[in-house]
């Protein structure tokens, strides 16, 4: 039996930069990403974005 | 290496992998397509650490190679690769981090603080402390 696939996007926000009086232009984004991408707990106070290729 | 930061810092640091395959390195689409494939039977992190081992070796042939070596159904990984079913996730990362003013991999955002390029663990650790000192004043 095939499981059907739900991917429930999450919203990862970007704010300590906000926080912290910081200009950059990222402190405001929050970005939609699967939640299989995520490693670590949800409620963490740091988060490490990664923007990369394999290659 | 920020596998060893998470451990690191138990409970306190999240990380979030977001594709940024950049146009002249030919298999890094492929291959971050690959890896989301792996994703639906709940072998992401394996996969994407086997890519990065065996980096640049990314053809059809190799990517549905890897999936066999970590047990993933072949057929379905094979069907799930050919279909291009994860063509527009990873156009859309890539889009927002075009968007952010990412130009180069990897580049990072620590609670929204930019590190580009590869750095020794000791950067992440220094970054993941302020990072918690800032919170801490909150």
């Amino acid at each position: 039996m095939s499981r059907s696939l739900t991917i429930a996007a999450v919203t990862v926000a970007l704010w300590a930069a906000a926080c912290s009086g910081q200009s950059d232009p990222v402190a405001a984004a929050a970005l939609t990403t699967d939640p299989r991408l995520i490693r670590g707990a949800t409620t963490a106070p740091v988060t490490i974005i990664e923007f990369s290729d394999y290659q | 290496m920020l596998g060893q930061v998470l451990a690191e810092f138990p409970g306190k640091v999240r990380l979030v992998f977001k594709d940024f395959p950049l146009d002249f390195h030919e298999g890094a689409r492929p291959a971050a397509e690959a890896a989301r494939c792996a994703a639906q039977s709940g072998r992401y992190w394996e996969y994407h650490d086997l890519l990065f081992l065996a980096q640049p070796e990314f053809s059809r042939e190799n990517l549905i190679r890897y999936a066999a070596r970590l047990g993933l159904d072949q057929p379905a990984f094979t069907a799930c690769l050919d279909s291009g079913r994860f063509r527009k996730a990873v156009g859309a990362d890539l889009a927002e981090g075009t968007a952010l003013g990412v130009r180069g991999t990897p580049t990072f955002f620590v609670n929204g603080r930019r590190l580009v390029g590869a750095h020794p663990i000791e950067t992440f650790r220094e970054a993941v402390r302020d990072a918690l000192e800032d919170a801490g004043r909150k």
